[in-house]
């Protein structure tokens, strides 16, 4: 911490803020009804295809009877969208919640924020008509601390929210630093983030036969080249048909979806247009021929010769796209695990998250979090960030997915508690893993603990603890 | 198919430069002084030459190099393609250009300074993308960081040890033989300094999964070989060294280097086109070698070789060299000279050099009774092959 008194946060502001600990908020009602168009909104930008979300007829014959929102989105509900903050005061008028810390800590010059942690409890499944409201108070704020961020507090806070029938449906603690920008101990400029302004790749130099592949890159398609004639795949690509003598060739675009065939892992030496460990693969593609590229977002250590992966067009930097490879998102488990089924050490299998600008954009409307940091990269940098990063309700709308999808549609989640590590910037690969941490059977019902990380190349993003609840016989 | 020419040329001189990691000298004066050796091994005079067979990667013009030595007419000279794979081509080319008349003595050379100057290991780079055939080939690599031959080399291996459960242990005992080989060369880069399994297993990671000690040192040197026909060999001061036969290769859907889409990638069709060829020409088999000089730039492409030469069955080299059979009193010895891991990367043409000595009974790793060498040329490459034999 600083030696000059300058530049501590006053005692008086910090009495001010103090003052706010344990004064609960009047209940709010939210300004919608729990509804299918924001679940939809939600789910395309997650990508999560569970069916008791917006699937009707499935939803009915579900464990839920009807559709149902992720539970992860318990706090977009309360979320006041692009509105000014509103007040929040207790039912006597004094100051309550976390709007009058955010608005101190804004004027002391406390101006960045980040989200550190959040744990949801779910008491019961929301459904569509369901109209919720929230009380809030603050539980602590900490001494001025030196994060690596920036000078700031952290403080936290618990919602308990009720449903129209006054029935509490769940509870959230959720926990923020408030910094000042521009006082971390790290380096957050651009040239921070490895990979994202770097010397270009090398070109790939291009003739009238090659054209079609790459013109088909820049268009998002991975493109192998088919004789016309007698249907074989060419690639690299030939003039001729070797197989049938036809100069007509034309091609198909490929699925993306393939195995690791063999693959390399370049230490030396090294080049500045590129990260290390590279890891170079070749790819056999459904379609029966194979491609060189790059595996991202795996740690070399874990790829595997038979490896299921799939094609990722990514800007590698500005005015080169290239058909890269990440690990193929597994495939969503449609009928549901039985609580018998798990048991203490059990894995589950690695999932890789794309982090485009349009994911990390998406998930912010999504869950109604407008705070300039998930959408503009200018205000972005200007509140100490190198770029856009993504909001924690999209981490936990991913982590939600990623556990249904393993699990199956039906499962319930009774907790889910993420702590961040580092942020989510655009280009990168989220990849997630688990393993189960306990079993037990409590009042007739499977719980079951799952311990969750996701990682991506700048280090752990987020540890989430799940609790869930399965089916038993 | 049959060469007419079999056992009908011979080598009859050898020279070379030192090899090392700056020879401080262009690499025309490599070339000239290591032909000037060789040509002085054969006892003849530079006037004498009328032919010259080089590589396509050479720098060297064959009428520099002749203007230097005072070569006064050639009526041969020839260039053959892809890089390290010429090493036998060029002893193919030089036979049948002397058994034909083209010329009477053909020199062969390649001369380099690929340490000091231009390392094909520190990747490629800084060329433009015109698109013409070489660069367009490297557009399916060089855009996602595969620019060393280590690293294209590397592909081939991991699949290999995944098809056929070799480990880096197996590959590191051919590093082990070369350089326990090139130990007692005194001509060697890595003279006196062996190495044992563990070296290998610690030495850093180039390209995984090949370490630092699975790849030869690049070099500065020249070597350089005299051919003529046999009659005329025998009129010369060395014992003839006979090419029983030469063969070039270059299999179906062959590519430089990356030969990734073939149904299966874990054999060396290409040399297999060489060994039948030569196998067909001598009627020599397996058995009928002493020693072999096996192309070994990087040691995972040396276990498909002896599979394709059938020293050893498909799959089995690693068993095949775990049982020592490329030591020096096993079944074939292998690169008694150290090999390019041991003694110097000249394109493989020390490799052609040390399988003269072997059969002239020179080598300082002498094998006892040799009548047959095979000497085989870079791998992953259109390539080649050749046995060089006593004269009967």
């Amino acid at each position: 911490m600083s030696d000059d008194n300058k530049s501590k946060t006053p005692d008086a502001l910090l009495a001010a803020l103090r003052r706010i600990v344990g004064v609960a908020t009047e209940p709010r009602v939210t300004r919608d009804d729990v509804n299918q168009a924001m679940i939809r909104h939600w789910c395309d930008a997650m990508e999560d295809h569970n069916p008791v979300y917006t699937d009707p007829a499935f939803a009915a014959e579900s464990v839920h009877g009807g559709i149902v929102a992720p539970p992860a989105m318990l706090d977009t509900w309360s979320m006041p969208g692009l509105a000014p903050r509103p007040r929040q005061e207790s039912s006597s008028g004094e100051e309550a919640g976390m709007v009058p810390v955010l608005n101190q800590l804004d004027a002391a010059g406390f101006t960045s924020v980040v989200a550190a942690g959040m744990s949801h409890e779910y008491h019961r499944y929301l459904k569509p008509g369901d109209r919720l409201t929230i009380s809030q108070v603050i539980t602590s704020v900490s001494d001025e601390k030196q994060t690596a961020l920036g000078v700031g507090h952290f403080f936290t806070t618990e919602s308990n929210f009720a449903d129209q029938q006054g029935n509490s449906v769940g509870r959230m603690e959720f926990s923020i630093l408030k910094f000042k920008p521009g006082t971390g101990t790290v380096n957050m400029d651009a040239s921070a983030l490895e990979g994202l302004e770097k010397m270009p790749r090398p070109r790939p130099a291009i003739s009238r036969d090659t054209k079609f592949f790459w013109d088909g890159v820049d268009q998002g398609e991975l493109r192998i080249q088919k004789c016309n004639s007698c249907d074989g795949l060419h690639h690299p690509p030939v003039v001729r048909c070797p197989g049938c003598g036809s100069y007509e060739l034309g091609y198909l675009v490929s699925q993306g979806r393939g195995t690791v065939y063999s693959f390399v892992e370049v230490h030396h030496p090294q080049f500045p247009m590129f990260d290390y460990p590279l890891v170079g693969v070749l790819v056999e593609l459904e379609e029966g021929t194979r491609i060189i590229s790059n595996l991202v977002g795996v740690k070399p250590e874990d790829v595997e010769t038979g490896m299921p992966v799939e094609l990722a067009i990514e800007a590698t930097d500005p005015g080169l796209s290239l058909p890269l490879f990440r690990r193929a998102r597994p495939a969503r488990r449609e009928s549901t695990l039985l609580f018998a089924d798990l048991e203490p050490g059990q894995e589950l299998p690695p999932c890789p998250v794309a982090i485009s600008r349009t994911l990390i954009v998406a998930g912010a409307m999504a869950s109604r979090d407008f705070q300039d940091v998930h959408h503009d990269p200018d205000l972005a940098k200007k509140r100490g960030s190198p770029d856009t990063f993504m909001n924690i309700m999209t981490t936990s709308g991913l982590t939600n997915r990623y556990v249904t999808d393993w699990a199956g549609p039906e499962v319930i989640f009774r907790k889910l508690s993420l702590r961040l590590g580092v942020p989510n910037f655009p280009g990168d690969t989220l990849t997630y893993t688990g393993q189960v941490q306990s079993t037990a059977l409590r009042d007739g019902k499977g719980v079951v603990e799952l311990l969750v990380t996701g990682t991506n190349k700048l280090g752990d993003h987020v540890t989430a603890t799940v609790e869930l609840e399965l089916p038993t016989p | 198919m049959s060469m007419s020419f079999a056992g009908q040329t011979a080598v009859v001189g050898i020279g070379a430069t030192e090899f090392s990691k700056n020879s401080g000298r262009s690499t025309l004066r490599l070339a000239v002084e290591c032909c000037e050796a060789a040509i002085a091994d054969a006892g003849l005079l530079p006037e004498q030459i009328d032919g010259m067979v080089g590589f396509t990667v050479e720098e060297n013009h064959e009428i520099d190099v002749a203007r230097s030595l005072g070569i006064k007419e050639l009526t041969h000279f020839s260039r053959i393609h892809h890089s390290g794979g010429a090493a036998c081509g060029t002893l193919h080319q030089a036979a049948m250009a002397v058994h034909t008349g083209a010329c009477k003595y053909a020199l062969v050379y390649r001369a380099f300074n690929e340490r000091s100057e231009t390392r094909f290991g520190a990747g490629v780079q800084g060329l433009d993308n015109a698109p013409t055939p070489i660069m367009v080939d490297f557009g399916w690599c060089l855009p996602f960081g595969l620019l060393t031959p280590a690293s294209w080399v590397a592909m081939f291996a991991t699949r290999y040890m995944h098809q056929y459960g070799a480990t880096s242990e197996d590959f590191g005992r051919i590093s082990v033989a070369d350089r326990r080989h090139a130990a007692t060369n005194p001509e060697a880069f890595f003279y006196q300094q062996a190495i044992t399994l563990e070296d290998h297993q610690a030495s850093r990671w180039i390209v995984k999964p090949l370490h630092l000690l699975d790849c030869c040192q690049e070099s500065d040197g020249g070597q350089a070989l005299l051919v003529t026909t046999l009659e005329r060999a025998r009129d010369l001061p060395n014992e003839p060294v006979v090419i029983a036969s030469a063969a070039q290769g270059s299999a179906d859907d062959q590519q430089m280097m990356k030969s990734y889409y073939r149904d299966d990638i874990t054999g060396i069709p290409e040399m297999g086109l060489c060994a039948r060829q030569l196998w067909n020409d001598t009627g020599l088999g397996p058995d009928d070698m002493q020693a072999a000089i096996i192309y070994d730039h990087f040691t995972p492409l040396v276990l498909p070789q002896l599979e394709e030469f059938g020293f050893c069955a498909v799959g089995e080299a690693k068993d095949f060299i775990k049982d020592g059979n490329l030591e020096l009193g096993g079944r074939l010895p292998m690169n008694t000279n150290g090999g390019q891991l041991g003694e110097a990367y000249i394109h493989g043409m020390n490799g052609v050099a040390e399988a003269v000595r072997l059969v002239r009974g020179t080598s300082v790793n002498q094998v006892p009774d040799v009548s047959n060498v095979l000497v085989t040329g870079g791998t992953a490459v259109p390539t080649s092959a050749a046995i060089l034999s006593r004269a009967g």
